[in-house]
């Protein structure tokens, strides 16, 4: 008994403590310019919350092409548009696709968030059943986006198989009444610019030695790396990304929001022997006028920049990132 | 009266010694023992396992080149 009471007094002080720091993290924590590749939904939450306050002009959705793979947060084509005067939010993310766009937008939406106007990409290669993103929403916006979702879309998003073990609902159940815990990813990138300390121990180890320069020269992406990524296959509405592309489309249009598609660049030259067919051409046109239809702006970026402003085979140089910023910038301030 | 080693434990005089002579020793013992400073050694302890903690939370597998 005499050891208990203080335990049982040391616990009350560890909780206060917690509560309090809970309190003071979800009030304190920054903004960050782009999502992590594990961002939580409790940040999405977080940065919502704070564009309801101060709703942006653009929100950018999309995937990694926009978002700024391999080019620094300030070099993304959102961070481009803010430099321009627009104020843009960035809610692309790596890995992402039609079903994701649309998840996110219905996520944003439901927050209360209402753009004056939207940005996304559309890429080719995301209408692969084959692709990674084809029917999977990252875990974190599934969870906002799932209940907005009707049950026969639902349907057709693939859910991860462990998302009904012990351990994922345990977590989600802390995750629910713990803010630093469910912010845990959000925070470690904000301290480490890396998943965790040991991943940038390991970067900053690379950067000291030169592994890492000499690993990035060393990697030259060649046309046998993309055999599969992109599937002719003629477009219909079996498509999963072509249904939530179409899904999209719908939901602009009924929320009267302007938006403008980009045809995402793509490497024709890396390219040449997947891509430039009669097939290709007519998938891309499909998709251009599925847009057009819903009223979209399309801007067909997928012919528009060479072999040397890519690293691979859709993402931009910081160079013409800036390009396509400066060509979408133009195009909003048409509007 | 001159001290010696516990018969089970040599150099126990030595350890009795310096944590009865050693201010912080003895600072440090009294102030862990109350429930607060342990409340507070606790939070530290499980905000250092959520920031230095390895990361589990990559379930989005997705293909860049």
């Amino acid at each position: 008994m005499t050891v208990l009471r203080p335990l049982a007094f040391a616990l009350a002080v560890l909780v206060s403590l917690l509560a309090i720091a809970d309190v003071v993290f979800a009030a304190t924590f920054p903004s960050a310019p782009r999502l992590s590749e594990n961002f939580s939904s409790a940040f999405v939450r977080l940065e919502l919350a704070r564009l309801r306050a101060q709703p942006p002009e653009t929100i950018v959705l999309g995937d990694s092409v926009l978002w700024g793979y391999d080019v620094s947060a300030r070099e993304s084509v959102p961070a481009l548009l803010e430099r321009r005067g627009i104020r843009a939010a960035n809610f692309a993310y790596q890995g992402g696709s039609p079903v994701n766009t649309y998840a996110t937008l219905r996520a944003i939406l439901a927050s209360g968030v209402r753009p004056a106007s939207v940005v996304f990409n559309v890429n080719q290669k995301t209408f692969n059943a084959a692709d990674s993103a084809y029917s999977v929403v990252h875990p974190s916006m599934w969870e906002l986006a799932r209940p907005l979702f009707s049950s026969g879309d639902a349907r057709l998003v693939t859910t991860p198989d462990d998302a009904q073990t012990l351990d994922a609902r345990l977590d989600r159940t802390i995750a629910r009444y713990w803010q630093l815990y469910a912010m845990r990813a959000d925070l470690r990138e904000a301290l480490f610019g890396d998943v965790d300390a040991g991943h940038a121990l390991d970067a900053l180890l690379e950067g000291v030695t030169g592994a890492g320069a000499r690993r990035r020269a060393a990697h030259r992406p060649k046309p046998s790396d993309f055999e599969g990524t992109y599937d002719l296959t003629p477009l219909d509405d079996s498509n999963v990304s072509a249904h939530f592309l179409k899904r999209t489309i719908a939901l602009l249009a009924a929320e009267r929001i302007p938006a403008i598609a980009i045809l995402t660049p793509t490497n024709h030259t890396l390219l040449h022997a997947y891509v430039d067919g009669p097939e290709y051409a007519a998938n891309l046109a499909y998709v251009r006028r599925s847009l057009a239809r819903g009223g979209i702006v399309v801007i067909d970026a997928d012919r528009a920049f060479g072999p040397d402003d890519f690293f691979d085979n859709d993402h931009l140089t910081a160079a013409a990132s800036a390009r396509l910023a400066t060509r979408v910038a133009r195009e909003l301030a048409r509007r | 009266m001159e001290e010696t080693d516990h018969p089970a434990v040599p150099g126990s005089r030595d350890v009795a010694a310096v944590l009865r002579t050693d201010p912080l020793a003895a600072l440090l013992g009294a102030r862990l023992a109350h429930p607060v400073v342990l409340g507070c050694v606790l939070f530290a302890l499980v905000v250092a396992a959520i920031v230095l903690g390895p990361s589990s939370e990559s379930r989005f597998i997705y293909t860049d080149f």
